[in-house]
């Protein structure tokens, strides 16, 4: 068995992992934090005047045309929630694997899912001709026949699909959260303080009835949360897979989807966690070099998968003789006798998400904090000009020769890909000041203490 | 205006009449509250008034806003407001007739039989009416010489009805000394009137007009002419004059013939673009479309071409040429003809051989294969008698274009097409003539010219500015312009008045010499204006001057009927009563034969040819100007039409814009690509043009479209394009718009062009199946690939009707009447260039157009695509909230009210055809312009998919009509508006269940395929393969249709 380094570096004592994690919460924020969030805000506000003029003239402003029906919305939408995948993952599934490192990150991990999520679920719904009747979508008695929705349609699926996972994960979280909650409120010097978070920990007392509820309860969360995790990106998946197109009628989409997710999904935790450890230096005792160096492995090994998928498609598309399908494939890459219009951005996607994680085969890159920082941000670029290129390079050029068009990238395209950041920010800063950053419930059984470190395993 | 305040007065009149009427509320003085009271102090009185303010008999609210009523009104409502909260839509109620008015049901359209005339060509039309007022130009079966077919402009015309830049009322320019500044006031009509007949009483009257083919109108012009002494002058761009000039120097006849492509087998043409704009091209595309059904006996085209021209597309062999080869292609079939074949009697001449001799080896030089002027020259002879060389056009405006008809005439003459083929007898009526304009351009500088009345026709565009007519005008003393807007030309006119349109007018047209159309008016005239006629006999009366009828009728219509009964019905008429023939021509529309022709060959004038001069060879860039089906020569109100300028050229699919068209190979040479500005240098003109690289073009021409660059057209049209009329040559005093050698060079800059396709080749794929004569007629059905199809689903089934359309390629020219027929049918959005940039057209049909073979030497193909009905249509299954469904009758149906707009639809669907509103498109359309939408279809709002529905509306009023007479359903009975607009009769509509159906039947010929077959989405339309009569074996460029199998 292999020998694991401590989880939790610094010889802490309960009292000390407490008092580091409830600091932030605890005290007024500084320069930097203050700095960050007004920019994040400044972004949300330009976001929210950006989704308004949106929905106030018509998707017109966006490069969205004929052929090219989605666009810059469906693609960060699947991009954000891809990113909201980690979190699950590491929440449930990794909890159920008793993958005891989990626990340092977990917390901010389904934070940024949660958050992730949000933002991702406003485009769809945006992103209608009429965002004003969405609530079509869903299948509700009404007086019109009654008029039910069309259950063969992927995007119903998609509907219940992300608003199961949202519902799910944002209940796993929240109740996650409830003993730390106590905790706060328990230290809480004033009164509104202590109310607050009295409310938010629903009556926790820390008995060991409460204790053994806790537990029930979160090991069915996460089994619940478990096939979700599969499922989301699956069903995200289906919009272009059941589909006719070139391109995206594939049966690769689900697992290629999935493994891209979480490939996003980490990325965008280490890129939060590498700013994390730089903006609460007292954090680096629980999120180690340990944790981002598995990480990082993981982040590698998916984007081998990604890879996999990739060229698996070109083989696919050979391999069925469809014209077509070929076609596209070949256009994508912009092989000579194909338009070739957008074969940047394949060249972008591959280049940033198989060739960069590469050097995370080398053990001092994977602990070095700015060489992971940078990958990441790659790896999230890489990973939204993967939906760019599976919802654009397959629409652009489909059957017929005639219907080719580009998409017509405009300012109000950027304005809503760069303000989708400054919602999700702006609720990340936030949650770092309000809520306990890291579970301190679930740190505490993962101390060394009673445990002989000399001998290795646990 | 003074209307107006009398109708206010009257309102306050009754007003105090009202308060008047209202009791009295009496004070009783017996029992008083206060000394205040009982005194009557005015002080008291006023608060005492004040006390009751509920009283409804009280008008107090000017006094005090926030009176008990009022503030609870103002509650109510703002309780309304604030719990309600969202604006409700404003309720818009539909309000019946008070009382019926005779001939109108509501929600039944009226027809009336007229006729279309755009300048060049007249058609017979229907108008369609919905409660009076016109909003669609339907095609007219019976119509002698169209027979039912329409072209782009004629489905646009009701718009220009409705153009909200139509003058009004007349108008008075009033203008500084040197007539360089001025300012427009309104004026009355008998203001007008009184002041022009004293100008016109003083002589030196000049009248201008376009080419008048409306004998009526012609009388009362002749009229007008013999009262006042005026000479009148017909000029247009497309004047045709050089085809009357030839006729008349080989045949010593004066006129435009009739030509009858339905009776040629074997076709030649130069430059003449008789599919596209030459003469009369909805009635030579319907001609043409009838040779070419028969595959047993099928015609064959051979074009040659120095633009890229939608009868060079149709051709069966094209050859590219510039346009100083027209003639050595003219002398080069001659010379294989007579001196080399030797062919009929003028092949003993020795002066034609001879002359045709001294042009040497005319073949030489053009790009192509020697064997193929034997090959033509042999199918001309082999076809002797029923074929036929045609050439004109603005493209063969050139320096030799006199030649080139005296020799295209000659060749007639060989080959026995005069008098067969060539009708002169029954000749085609235009008077229009540029030596004409020529004449009353010396008459200006010399100060001849006192009063000059212009007729609708734009000189102040369409003439260059190096013509001079702006400057030319300040000699006339008093010009005075009737047309519908304040153009370019009337902008300069003393008087301008407002035409009425040709909806809201009498009127009638010669189509061919002795068959007569009648043009009725729909709708009464929707402003204060009058007919150019009316307005003329308006003069004469009132001057006392010209023969009795012009001076006798009140109204045009009046004149009218008295000329048909006078001089048309005696002419063509059965005779009997002039009521019931009168009744009878409004019933069909027109009258006369055009068959029964019977002319003999005329002797051709050799010496006419003879005389010719050699030309010199021409060597570097020239210019060719070519007017489009679009906007003909654009001096018109057409330009003002949006449909017209969001139609795709049928070629380059270029819109909003013209452009220099040139070859591959030239814009290497230039170092430009598409977008590039270039300038064009010709004479002493300059011209920055973009650049638009159009396979199948002779290296040294740049091409460029007519029409363009308005600056006083209207709103919609004014700075669209470039107005190319400045490069106009005058030399020798004749008007050169092509063949003019041009320098050219890159300047940098990009200018963007709109395409709506841009991208050219079909990759391989099987879209547009096309054979050869040959190959279809050896291989059948085999020149189709078929795909071994199964599935595991049964399928829709279809119980009653399920509709189906057939689509022949073979037959469709790629004109696309039918794009703006369903534009105007269904209230499509127009959209603009900078939207049709971003991909954003909203036409419901469009045609596809290919390119096949190389680059030097494209061949074109057209494919009309529109909602092809899938029964697995692949959009009904991703839309998550049933906006689309399929009809028990195969239709595949859009809710617009359900859409929410998510767009899953169009990505699904492999024809792309579905378009979407990403704006508001239909609340930006101007009043009056509202009044063009068809009431049987609704618009739609921002962010819902609309497509074609298989005119959904047609098929309903077609079923309500049959299950009223109870009977069943005819075939054919109902036609989808792309159908009728066709002028080829390329589609076909109809119920596939009905094993009877001509559908039906089309659906399993051996030409049918479907688009994707393979992907058996099932679609119901099928095309049928295009077969090109080019003698060879096979298409040379046909690519082997890759996988999938």
């Amino acid at each position: 068995m292999m020998k694991r380094n401590q989880l939790i570096l610094g010889d802490k004592t309960l009292k000390d992992i407490t008092d580091d994690i409830c600091q932030p919460v605890e005290t007024l924020p500084g320069k930097g934090w203050v700095g960050m969030f007004l920019g994040a805000k400044t972004l949300l506000l330009f976001y929210i005047f950006v989704l308004g003029m949106i929905v106030a003239n018509g998707m017109g402003l966006l490069g969205v045309n004929h052929p090219n029906g989605w666009g810059t919305m469906i693609i960060t939408f699947v991009f954000w929630i891809g990113i909201g995948h980690a979190g699950t993952l590491i929440s449930a599934i990794l909890f159920l694997f008793r993958q005891k490192w989990r626990t340092s990150v977990a917390r901010t991990a389904e934070a940024m899912t949660v958050f992730a999520v949000m933002t991702a679920g406003l485009f769809p719904l945006l992103h209608t001709g009429r965002p004003w009747l969405d609530f079509w979508l869903f299948p509700y008695p009404n007086q019109r026949g009654p008029l039910w929705v069309n259950f063969r349609s992927p995007l119903l699926w998609d509907v219940f699909a992300v608003s199961t996972y949202a519902t799910v994960s944002m209940v796993f979280w929240y109740v996650g959260l409830v003993p730390d909650f106590a905790t706060l409120k328990d230290r809480a010097k004033n009164k509104i303080r202590r109310m607050i978070y009295g409310i938010l920990s629903l009556g926790w007392r820390g008995t060991a009835r409460n204790w053994s509820h806790y537990e029930m309860v979160y090991l069915i969360l996460a089994g619940l949360s478990t096939p979700l995790v599969l499922s989301v990106h699956t069903i995200v998946s289906f919009d272009f897979a059941v589909s006719n197109l070139p391109g995206w009628h594939t049966t690769i989409f689900p697992p290629y989807f999935v493994a891209g997710a979480i490939f996003s999904g980490f990325a965008m935790v280490v890129t939060l966690m590498t700013l994390v450890r730089i903006g609460f230096p007292q954090f680096k005792d629980y999120i180690t070099l340990d944790h981002m160096e598995v990480m990082n492995k993981i982040i590698m090994t998916t984007g081998l998968m990604v890879g996999y998928a990739y060229a698996s498609e070109f083989f696919v598309a050979w391999y069925s003789g469809n014209p077509y399908e070929r076609y596209v494939f070949m256009n994508r890459a912009g092989i000579p006798g194909t338009s070739g219009d957008y074969a940047w951005s394949y060249w972008i996607m591959v280049t940033c998400n198989v060739i960069i994680p590469q050097i995370f085969w080398m053990k001092w890159a994977r602990r070095s904090i700015p060489v992971m920082f940078i990958v990441s941000i790659f790896v999230n670029i890489g990973m939204w000009f993967e939906r760019f290129v599976i919802t654009i390079t397959s629409l652009h050029n489909d059957f017929l020769p005639s219907n080719w068009g580009n998409y017509a990238w405009s300012f109000w395209d950027g304005a809503l890909l760069v303000g989708s950041f400054g919602m999700f920010l702006t609720l990340f800063l936030l949650y770092l000041r309000v809520f306990p950053a890291i579970s301190i419930a679930e740190i505490k059984p993962v101390l060394p203490v009673g445990r002989n470190d000399h001998k290795g395993g646990h | 205006m003074s209307e107006f305040h009398d109708h206010n007065h009257d309102h306050d009149e009754n007003l105090e009449a009202k308060k008047a009427a209202r009791p009295k509320i009496e004070h009783n003085n017996n029992y008083w509250l206060s000394i205040d009271q009982y005194m009557q102090d005015p002080e008291f009185q006023k608060t005492v008034d004040a006390e009751f303010m509920s009283s409804p008999l009280r008008e107090e609210e000017e006094k005090n806003p926030w009176a008990r009523r009022e503030f609870l009104k103002l509650m109510g409502a703002s309780l309304a407001l604030s719990t309600a909260s969202c604006i409700r839509r404003p309720v818009q109620k539909i309000v019946p007739y008070n009382k019926q008015p005779e001939e109108i049901t509501f929600g039944v359209p009226n027809y009336y039989t007229s006729t279309y005339f755009d300048g060049q060509e007249s058609i017979g039309v229907l108008v369609k009416t919905r409660e009076g007022r016109p909003i669609k130009l339907e095609s007219l079966v019976n119509a002698p010489l169209n027979e039912g077919g329409t072209n782009v402009r004629s489905q646009a015309h009701v718009l220009s009805l409705y153009d909200p830049d139509r003058l009004t009322a007349p108008k008075k320019n009033i203008f500084n000394e040197k007539r360089t500044n001025k300012d427009t006031i309104s004026i009355t009509w008998e203001n007008t009137d009184a002041a022009i007949v004293e100008e016109l009483k003083k002589g030196g009257v000049y009248f201008l007009t376009g080419n008048i083919v409306s004998p009526s109108s012609q009388a009362v012009v002749k009229d007008f002419a013999e009262g006042f002494k005026a000479t009148h002058v017909a000029w247009e761009v497309l004047a045709n004059e050089d085809i009357r000039k030839g006729q008349l120097a080989s045949y010593k006849t004066d006129v435009l013939p009739f030509y009858r492509f339905d009776k040629a087998k074997m076709v030649v043409s130069i430059d003449a673009d008789f599919l596209g704009t030459w003469v009369a091209p909805t009635v030579f595309t319907k001609q043409y479309s009838k040779t070419r059904k028969d595959f047993s006996n099928m015609s064959r085209v051979v074009a040659f071409d120095s633009n890229y021209s939608l009868t060079g597309a149709n051709a069966d062999i094209r050859v590219r040429i510039k346009p100083s080869q027209q003639l050595k292609v003219a002398v080069a079939i001659a010379q294989e003809l007579v001196v080399n074949q030797g062919r009929s009697s003028y092949a003993q001449n020795g002066e034609v051989k001879s002359w045709l001799s001294s042009f040497g080896k005319a073949a030489d030089g053009l790009n192509m294969e020697p064997a193929l002027v034997k090959e033509i020259a042999k199918d001309l002879w082999d076809n002797r008698g029923e074929s036929l060389i045609v050439a004109g056009g603005l493209k063969a405006q050139t320096e030799t274009a006199h030649a080139l008809h005296v020799v295209v005439n000659f060749l007639n003459s060989v080959l026995e097409n005069d008098g067969k083929t060539i009708q002169y007898k029954k000749s085609m009526k235009s008077s229009a003539t540029h030596s004409g304009m020529v004449a009353l351009l010396d008459a200006m500088k010399e100060k001849k010219v006192k009063t000059l009345v212009i007729h609708t026709v734009n000189p102040m565009f369409a003439l260059p500015a190096k013509a001079e007519f702006k400057e030319l005008l300040k000699n006339v003393e008093t010009v005075v312009y009737i047309g519908d807007r304040m153009n370019e030309t009337a902008h300069w006119a003393h008087y301008v008045l407002p035409e009425n349109h040709s909806m809201e007018t009498w009127s009638d047209a010669e189509l061919v010499s002795g068959v007569y159309s009648i043009q009725q008016p729909a709708i009464k005239p929707m402003y204060d204006t009058q007919s150019m006629e009316l307005t003329l006999m308006t003069w004469c009366f009132q001057a006392k001057v010209g023969p009795k009828r012009i001076q006798e009728f009140e109204t045009y219509y009046d004149y009218l009927r008295n000329f048909w009964k006078t001089d048309v019905f005696p002419k063509v008429g059965k005779g009997g009563n002039f009521e019931k023939s009168w009744q009878e021509l409004l019933q069909t529309g027109s009258v006369g034969d055009v068959n029964n022709s019977a002319d003999g060959a005329r002797s051709f004038a050799v010496s006419s040819m003879t005389e010719l001069k050699k030309p010199v060879d021409a060597q570097g860039w020239e210019l060719v100007l070519y007017s489009t089906s679009q906007l003909g020569d654009g001096a018109g109100s057409s330009a003002n039409i949006g449909w017209l300028h969001e139609l795709p050229d049928p070629i380059t699919k270029v819109v909003w814009d013209n452009y220099a068209s040139i070859s591959l190979a030239a814009a290497n040479k230039l170092k430009v690509k598409n977008n590039s500005v270039i300038e064009i240098t010709v004479g002493k003109d300059k011209m920055e043009l973009p650049v638009l690289v159009q396979p199948g073009l002779q290296d040294d021409v740049i091409a460029v479209a007519v029409g363009y660059g308005r600056t006083h057209v209207g709103a919609v049209g004014n700075g669209v394009g470039k107005n190319t009329y400045e490069l106009v040559q005058v030399q020798n005093g004749q008007m050169v718009f092509a063949g003019a050698k041009v320098e050219v060079k890159a300047t940098g800059a990009k200018y963007e062009l709109a395409q709506t396709q841009t991208h050219h080749s079909m990759q391989g794929r099987q879209i547009v199946v096309e054979a050869t004569l040959k190959e279809y007629q050896n291989k059948k059905d085999h020149i189709i690939h078929k795909h071994p199809i199964w599935s595991v689903w049964s399928g829709h089934q279809y119980n009653g009707h399920k509709w189906g359309m057939a689509i022949d390629l073979n037959s469709c020219t790629g004109c696309s009447a039918c794009m703006t027929a369903c534009q105007s049918e269904n209230n499509i959005a127009v959209v603009g260039k900078k939207y049709v940039m971003q991909g954003r057209e909203m036409h419901w049909i469009r045609i596809d157009r290919y390119y096949t073979g190389t680059p030097e030497d494209a061949s074109a193909v057209f494919q009309p695509v529109m909602c092809q009905h899938c029964d697995n249509a692949p959009c009904e299954t991703v839309c998550p909230v049933l906006a689309t469904v399929h009809s028990s009758e195969g239709l595949n149906e859009m809710v617009y009210n359900r859409c929410v707009g998510t767009r899953y639809c169009s990505n699904n669907c492999p024809y792309k055809v579905r378009r979407f509103n990403w704006f508001n498109y239909t609340k930006k359309i101007p009043a009056p312009t509202n009044m063009a939408f068809n009431p049987d279809v609704t618009v739609r709002v921002r962010g819902v998919m609309e497509k074609c529905t298989f005119c959904v509306q047609r098929i309903k009023e077609g079923k309500n009509k049959a299950k009223l007479e109870n009977r069943p359903l005819q075939d054919g009975e109902i036609k989808t508006a792309c159908q009728t607009s066709c002028p080829t009769n390329a589609i076909t509509f109809g119920d596939v269940n009905d094993p009877n159906s001509q559908v039906a039947k089309l659906f399993k010929a051996d030409r049918s395929y479907a688009l994707l077959e393979e992907w058996h989405a099932a679609p119901a339309v099928r095309y049928m393969a295009k077969i090109k009569n080019n003698g060879k074996e096979q298409i040379a460029s046909a690519s082997a249709h890759e996988g999938g199998h």
